[in-house]
C-alpha cells in the first residue's frame, strides 16, 4: 500500500509539474510579437460602465471602451473618441466631431447615435447611474450628421469637459441591451474572458483607431485580495504591475531587484475636521488651536515618508497648477499660543475630545501622531479606529466631533467645495458654513472668465487656512511598481486611469 | 475534632501555602523557568513604566524605523517610538487586563459552580446546559460578538474575559463538587447541621482550590492570548495603546522596513504565554492535581 503512495505521487507530481510548464510556455509563446502584461488588482464587482467606481473596474472598462475626452497626466482635457470640438461663446452649447475609422469590437462602426444613446442613458435618474447629478444641466444631446454630436447646457460649466471625461462616460454601442455582459466597445483592448475572483484576459484590438496602439498583444488583470500578496506575486514574477499600495509596502518594493517604482503626487488627501456647528468646534479660538497645535511638515514625514507633499488646510492641492496658491502664509506650530486660545474659549484645563478615524491607509497613524502632537497643546484625544464600513456606514462620519476622512483625488477643485465645505452641502462633514466662502465657491464653480476663476480659488484657499475648521496635513502620492522590460508606463493620480495602451515591450 | 483537622485531612495536597508552593515550584527545572518568566513580567509591569528609557507614545521623528541599538535595544517603529519603552508599557497592560479578568472570572465560576453543584437539581441541569451552549461557541468569536454589543471601551476587554472564562472555570468548579460531595466529611458537616454556605465555602472550596488554582493559571494564559488577539485584529483597544498584538498589527504592514517591531512584542506574547504554561504546569504537579 505504502510502496503504491509513494510510487505514485513522484508520477503524478512530475505530471503537474510538467503541464504547467507547457501551459506557462504556451502563455509566453502565443502573444510573442508583442508580449502581455499582467497587471495585479482588487477583485471587481462592476462590470456596467454606467456603474464602475474602483480603480479595478475603471481600469479594465477604460481599455475596453473609450472616452469622449480624457484627461491626461498632467491634468488637462485631451481628446478621445471627439477629435476635436469647439464650444459657443455663451458656453452653452458644445460641438464634439468623432474621430474617424473607430470601430466597435463587433465590427460596426461608431455613430453619433452611440454617443447620445450612452449618455442619455448615463443621465437617465430611472437607470441610476452615479453620473446622473453630474449631467443634470444636459437639456439636450443630438447627432449632427454622421460624425457629430451636439449638447446643450442650461447654464454654462467650465468644467463640462473634465464632466465628460467622468469615470462612467464611457461610450458604449446603442441599444446595447445589457451593457455589463457585452463588453462591445471601441476600446484598445477585447475581452477574451472573465473570470469573477479570478482574471479577465484581454487581447489586443487590431482595428484599434489610435496609432501604433496598444502597443501591447494582450493584457490580464488577475484579482488579489491582499495587497501584500500581490506584491510577493510582482517579486515572484507572477505579475508585472501593481498599482495604488501603502507607502510602506512600495518602500519595500522599492529596492526589490528587478522592479521598477513610480511615485507621483496626487490631490487625495486625508482630511482632519472638527464640526464647527456646535461646541467647541463652533468657537474660533478652538479651531485655531487646533491648527496651531498640529504639525504639519512632521506628520508629512512619518505618515508619508516624503511621498506626495504637505498640506495646506485646502482641496485645492499643489496638482492644479492653475488654481494651487501658496500666497497665503499657514501660521507655524505654537503650542504655547494654541494653550492660550484654548483658555481663552474656557477650556484652561485643556480639552478632551475623541478622534475617530477609519482603520485604513496611514489614518490609524496619523491619529496616533495627532494625539502626540495635540497633547503638548493641552487637547487629549482618544482615538477610536473603526472599520472603514461602520466609519462611513449609517453617515456617522458625518456626526462625530472630531474625525479624519479620506478623500480621493478629483480632476477639478470644484467638486471637494461643492460637496464638502459649501453649507449645507451633502458631505459637509465639518458642517462649515460661511457666506463669504459660498459666494466664492458660487462664482468660481460658473464663471467663464479663468482670471476670475482663479482668484476666487486663492480666496477660498486663504479662507480656509484662516477659519476653514479642517486640517489637511498632506497630499497623498499615488504608487505604481512595474517588472523591467516594460516602456511608456504612465501612472495616473486616479490609477484605474492610467493608460496601457501605450504600454510596450522595451527593446 | 477540630473543624480545621476536618478539612485539611482531606485536601489532596496538604499545607497550601504559598511560599511552599513557589519554593516547589523552583523544584523542577521547567516549571522554574516558567515561575521565573512569569515573575519578571510581573515585575517588568511593576516598574516597567519607571525605568521605560522613553514615553510609551513619544515620538522621536528624527529617529524613525531605527534598527536594534544601545540607545534603542528593540529598535524604534515608523513613527519613531521606541519599541523596549512601548513593550515595557504593554506588560502592564496585558497583565492588569488578563489578570484582573481572569480573577474575577474564576471568583464568579468558583461561585456558581460550588452553588450549582452542590444543590444540583433543575437549576443546576439548566444552568449548564446554558453554558455548554456558550462553551461551543470559540472563545474568540464570543468575545467578537461581545465588544460588538458593549462597544470599544477598555473595560469592555474586562468584561470580555469574565464573560468568556466564568462558564469554564465554573465547570471544573462543579465537578469537583460532584466529586467531593458525597464524601464523608461533606456529609458529617451536615449531619452537624452546618449552613448550606458553611459547607460550601468552608469544607467543599477547600478541596476545589488546588484544582481552581491551576485552572486560573491556565485561564490566565488563554486570556493573554485572547487580549493580544483581540488587539491584533484592532478590536477592544485603541491605538496607540502599546498592547502588543495591537503593536504586531500595526508593524505587520512595515514589516519589511521595521521588522523588529513586529518580532519584538509577538516574541514578549509567546514568551509570557509559555511561561505561564510552564508554570501551570508546575502548579498541576505541586499542587497533585489530575488531568491532562
Amino acid at each position: 500500500m505504502k510502496m503504491s503512495i509513494f510510487g505514485f505521487r513522484p508520477t503524478s507530481l512530475s505530471m503537474v509539474i510538467a503541464a504547467s510548464l507547457t501551459l506557462a510556455a504556451c502563455a509566453s509563446a502565443a502573444p510573442e510579437p508583442v508580449g502581455v502584461i499582467r497587471v495585479g488588482m482588487q477583485p471587481m464587482v462592476q462590470t456596467d460602465p454606467a456603474f464602475i467606481s474602483s480603480d479595478t473596474e475603471v481600469l479594465f472598462a477604460n481599455h475596453v471602451y473609450d472616452y469622449l475626452v480624457d484627461v491626461n497626466p498632467q491634468n488637462q482635457v485631451v481628446p478621445r473618441l471627439a477629435a476635436e470640438w469647439s464650444v459657443s461663446d455663451d458656453g452653452l452649447i458644445y460641438t464634439f466631431t468623432l474621430a474617424e475609422g473607430v470601430k466597435f469590437h463587433d465590427g460596426t462602426s461608431l455613430t453619433p447615435e452611440d454617443v447620445v444613446w450612452t449618455l442619455d442613458r448615463l443621465r437617465d435618474q430611472d437607470v441610476g447611474s452615479p453620473a446622473a447629478d453630474l449631467y443634470g444641466n444636459i437639456e439636450a444631446i443630438q447627432a449632427i450628421g454622421d460624425n457629430q454630436v451636439r449638447i446643450n447646457l442650461d447654464q454654462p460649466n467650465p468644467f463640462f469637459l473634465f464632466d465628460l471625461s467622468d469615470n462612467h462616460a464611457l461610450i458604449l454601442k446603442a441599444n446595447t441591451p445589457d451593457p455589463a455582459t457585452a463588453f462591445n466597445g471601441t476600446g484598445p483592448f477585447k475581452v477574451e474572458s472573465y473570470s469573477p475572483e479570478d482574471r479577465i484576459v484581454l487581447t489586443a484590438n487590431e482595428d484599434y483607431f489610435v496609432e501604433g496602439a496598444p502597443g501591447l498583444a494582450g493584457m490580464e488583470i488577475i484579482f488579489f485580495n491582499e495587497d501584500s500578496a500581490m506584491a510577493d506575486a510582482l517579486r515572484g514574477g507572477q505579475i508585472d504591475l501593481m498599482m495604488r499600495m501603502s507607502t510602506a509596502l512600495f518602500e519595500s518594493l522599492k529596492v526589490a531587484p528587478g522592479i521598477e517604482t513610480y511615485d507621483i503626487p496626487t490631490n487625495g488627501f486625508d482630511l482632519v475636521r472638527l464640526r464647527s456647528d456646535r461646541a467647541p468646534g463652533n468657537d474660533p479660538r478652538v479651531v485655531q488651536a487646533f491648527k496651531l497645535a498640529t504639525d504639519r511638515a512632521e506628520i508629512f514625514e512619518l505618515i508619508q515618508q516624503g511621498y506626495g507633499a504637505v498640506g495646506r488646510d485646502s482641496p485645492i492641492g499643489p496638482l492644479y497648477v492653475d488654481y494651487y496658491s501658496e500666497a497665503e502664509q499657514i501660521p507655524a506650530r505654537d503650542v504655547e499660543a494654541a494653550r492660550a486660545l484654548l483658555a481663552e474659549a474656557g477650556y484652561e484645563d485643556g480639552l478632551q475630545m475623541e478622534l475617530h478615524t477609519p482603520d485604513t491607509g496611514g489614518r490609524p497613524d496619523l491619529g496616533a501622531v495627532l494625539k502626540e502632537q495635540w497633547r503638548e497643546a493641552g487637547i487629549e484625544v482618544e482615538v477610536i479606529v473603526e472599520p472603514e464600513s461602520v466609519y462611513y456606514g449609517a453617515d456617522g462620519w458625518l456626526e462625530v466631533d472630531l474625525g479624519i476622512t479620506g478623500w480621493g483625488s478629483r480632476p477639478i477643485p470644484q467638486f471637494y467645495l461643492d460637496v464638502m465645505l459649501k453649507c449645507g452641502a451633502k458631505w459637509n462633514e465639518s458642517h462649515f458654513c460661511d457666506q463669504e466662502f459660498d459666494d466664492l465657491v458660487d462664482i468660481a464653480g460658473s464663471t467663464l472668465d479663468e482670471d476670475v476663476r482663479k482668484a476666487a480659488y486663492r480666496d477660498i484657499q486663504r479662507i480656509l487656512i484662516e477659519r476653514g475648521p479642517v486640517i489637511i496635513p498632506y497630499y497623498f502620492a499615488q504608487f505604481a511598481a512595474i517588472r523591467e522590460g516594460f516602456e511608456g508606463f504612465e501612472l495616473k493620480a486616479f490609477a484605474g486611469r492610467t493608460d496601457l495602451s501605450q504600454v510596450s515591450l522595451s527593446q | 475534632m477540630t473543624k480545621e483537622s476536618t478539612t485539611a485531612g482531606v485536601t489532596p495536597a496538604r499545607g497550601w501555602r504559598p511560599f511552599t508552593v513557589l519554593t516547589r515550584l523552583f523544584g523542577r527545572p521547567a516549571s522554574a523557568a516558567g515561575t521565573s518568566i512569569v515573575l519578571i513580567f510581573l515585575l517588568m509591569a511593576l516598574i516597567g513604566p519607571l525605568i521605560a528609557p522613553y514615553g510609551v507614545n513619544e515620538q522621536i521623528p528624527s529617529e524613525t524605523r531605527q534598527a536594534p541599538s544601545p540607545d534603542h535595544w528593540f529598535g524604534t517603529d515608523h513613527l519613531g517610538r521606541d519599541v523596549f519603552s512601548r513593550v515595557l508599557f504593554g506588560a502592564r497592560d496585558i497583565l492588569l487586563l488578563a489578570g484582573l479578568g481572569t480573577f474575577l472570572a474564576v471568583l464568579a465560576g468558583t461561585a456558581i459552580g460550588l452553588l450549582s453543584g452542590y444543590r444540583g437539581g433543575t437549576f443546576d441541569e439548566a444552568l449548564m446546559r446554558v453554558f455548554d451552549s456558550l462553551l461551543a461557541i470559540p472563545a474568540l468569536l464570543l468575545a467578537l460578538l461581545l465588544l460588538g454589543v458593549v462597544g470599544p471601551a477598555r473595560n469592555a476587554l474586562l468584561i470580555v474575559i469574565v464573560f468568556v472564562y466564568t462558564p469554564i472555570v465554573a465547570r471544573v468548579a462543579r465537578s469537583v463538587v460532584l466529586s467531593v460531595k458525597s464524601k464523608g466529611f461533606v456529609q458529617a458537616a451536615r449531619m452537624r447541621g452546618e449552613s448550606e454556605t458553611w459547607i460550601i465555602f468552608r469544607e467543599i472550596l477547600p478541596s476545589a482550590f488546588p484544582t481552581l488554582t491551576v485552572e486560573g493559571a491556565l485561564r490566565f494564559s488563554y486570556a493573554i492570548f485572547l487580549i493580544a488577539a483581540l488587539g491584533f485584529l484592532g478590536i477592544g483597544v485603541q491605538p496607540p495603546n502599546p498592547n502588543w498584538g495591537l503593536m504586531v498589527a500595526e508593524a505587520r504592514e512595515h514589516v519589511f522596513q521595521t521588522p523588529w517591531a513586529l518580532w519584538m512584542p509577538a516574541l514578549a506574547i509567546s514568551v509570557l504565554v509559555i511561561g505561564v504554561n510552564l508554570m501551570a504546569d508546575g502548579l498541576r504537579r505541586v499542587l497533585r492535581v489530575p488531568g491532562a
